[in-house]
């Protein structure tokens, strides 16, 4: 028998990861190449979800685009609010009282508990430990329960206003506030011990995902990300905004640049975190109606620009404004954490095996809306509909 | 109308660009903001790594936004840095013809700058010559891509 065909099998195969990530749940792809069970190369692939948000500000109002910016993403959206609401500040020149700004910080901290607790969560998902995730998503909800009775919403705020926040809390709001922390400090103190002495954590964490510090700063990563691999950076305490120049706080920095390390980081902050609440609702200052009155805030907007940054629970969020005096932006840039840290951090996936890259990917607490913002727009009737990723991949937008 | 803007000395730090740092001013909040030609973007960031490394400090790129001015013709472009410690933000900005944006890239100093300029390319068509990852579709959906349309450019009309 001769031969008549050869079949090669090719050394490096390609394993696509994604649209839906089984992780986080969200359309992003991480196109895997693998030789044998070793990644040798990563492409990240975006476009799944982009909504078009920076055009849409551009297309609206300086005070509907708070609500526009809200919606970027889901978990983080009273930090973008703030972040867009003090550029705009900045543009007017409003300062708004001190009593709204710790406001913003608590419903701002409250935020980073939840956001750090559901990755934490995520992450215990997905090396295998259900009944963890089940515990803290438990106790997470506490924390949505504390963010309601603050803002009204137990996800989506929309708790700040140019010049201050949509609404006070009064003594009895604060006690129910206290009494939650309360409960939730326990808890987090114990994830925390479990994330430190569980051996199936350190094994399957510990040592994945390593990144060194020279290499945070050239491939821009940032927040928990940055500070998991001890460079010290917080744009809370940078650009002191809001009430942080006055709330005492740590800024939480760990050496071992592992995926453990990051986790840690965002354990230990959650502690910092309800601490910072604490101080907050005990040190309320009373120096003047936080809520401003809707009817009589500027119409007119000066030409101008301005860059805030905030420190989102992901890391650094910055919002660049441009405003030509008219009613609308001339131009909003919303750059987010995890644009930076998940587009960027391709090279820390290499080496490693399959089976860790969902474990680097959680590590980075990616959230793929922030990153990406898609609404199809339609150029003959300028209508625009939201369609299902589906649709799009079958060609039939 | 045109916007007011409060003139500052270079800082100290950035001395050694004295010479083609064509203007310097603040942009809210105590972001210092220098205009350079875009042919020198590269040679200050070499120059600025260096500058810093010497003092025991870091710098990191932020973001890269860019504007479409369309009444002046130009994409003004900016390059958001945050030196750290102690976290202090520089804007170095350029201006680049509307009909042919051109810019050498930076990814090779920079890797950090990928991100950034795929999304710039993809989203106002900037050119960052060097980066070969550029593709159109890194974000936009493909209905608005294959008509070669730029969504941010302020005639696009998305």
């Amino acid at each position: 028998m001769t031969v008549s065909k050869i079949v090669e099998i090719p050394i490096v195969a390609e394993i696509p990861v994604g649209p839906q990530h089984p992780a986080i749940h969200e359309p992003i792809m991480l196109k895997i190449y693998v030789e044998g069970e070793e990644v040798v190369k990563v492409e990240i692939n975006t476009g799944y979800n982009h909504r078009g948000i920076e055009k849409l500000c551009e297309k609206n109002s300086f005070y509907k685009d708070i609500f526009i910016v809200s919606r970027v993403c889901g978990i983080c959206n009273t930090v973008h609010g703030d972040c867009y609401v003090r550029a705009v500040e900045q543009i007017l020149d409003i300062d708004p009282p001190r009593r709204a700004k710790y406001l913003r910080t608590l419903a701002m901290e409250l935020e980073r508990i939840h956001s750090h607790m559901i990755i934490n969560a995520i992450m215990a998902e997905i090396i295998g430990y259900d009944t963890l995730f089940m515990l803290i998503m438990r106790d997470r909800e506490m924390v949505m329960k504390a963010k309601e009775i603050l803002t009204g919403g137990r996800v989506l705020a929309d708790y700040m206003m140019v010049g201050g926040v949509r609404r006070d809390i009064d003594e009895v709001k604060r006690d129910k506030i206290l009494s939650i922390l309360d409960k939730i400090e326990p808890r987090v103190k114990y994830y925390m011990k479990l994330f430190e002495e569980d051996v199936t954590i350190e094994k399957r964490l510990r040592g994945i995902g390593r990144i060194k510090p020279d290499e945070v700063l050239k491939f821009s990563l940032v927040g928990p990300t940055a500070r998991g691999s001890s460079i010290k950076t917080d744009a809370r305490v940078e650009d002191k905004y809001d009430a942080y120049d006055e709330v005492p706080f740590n800024v939480i920095v760990r050496d071992e640049g592992d995926s453990w390390a990051r986790m840690m980081v965002r354990w230990e902050e959650t502690i910092e975190s309800i601490n910072m609440s604490r101080y907050i609702l005990n040190h309320l200052p009373k120096d003047g109606n936080p809520v401003p009155d809707e009817r009589r805030l500027p119409r007119r907007f000066p030409p101008g620009e301005s860059f805030t940054r905030a420190e989102a629970p992901r890391g650094e969020l910055t919002y660049y404004i441009k405003s030509d005096g008219k009613p609308n932006p001339y131009r909003v840039k919303i750059r987010t954490p995890s644009f930076n840290n998940i587009i960027n951090s391709g090279f820390v996936y290499l080496g490693h095996t399959l089976a860790d890259v969902p474990v680097i990917l959680t590590s980075f607490d990616p959230c793929i809306s922030c990153m990406e913002r898609v609404i199809v727009i339609d150029l003959k009737n300028q209508t625009k509909k939201i369609v299902p990723f589906k649709y799009i991949s079958l060609g039939r937008v | 109308m045109s916007e007011e803007r409060k003139e500052v000395e270079v800082p100290e730090e950035l001395e050694f660009a004295k010479e083609y740092i064509e203007k310097s001013y603040l942009m809210k909040p105590n972001r210092i903001v220098i205009e350079i030609k875009p042919e020198k973007i590269r040679e200050f960031l070499t120059q600025l790594s260096k500058t810093l490394e010497d003092r025991g400090k870091k710098f990191y790129l932020s973001t890269i936004a860019g504007t479409d001015l369309i009444d002046k013709n130009v994409i003004q472009l900016d390059y958001h840095l945050i030196i750290l410690p102690p976290g202090q933000g520089i804007v170095v900005r350029t201006y680049l013809p509307r009909d042919n944006p051109r810019i050498d890239s930076i990814l090779d100093l920079i890797p950090g700058a990928f991100s950034g300029e795929c999304e710039t390319y993809d989203l106002l068509g900037i050119v960052f010559e060097g980066n070969k990852y550029l593709k159109r579709g890194f974000f936009v959906p493909i209905d608005i891509t294959e008509k070669n349309i730029f969504p941010l450019r302020k005639d696009s009309g998305v």
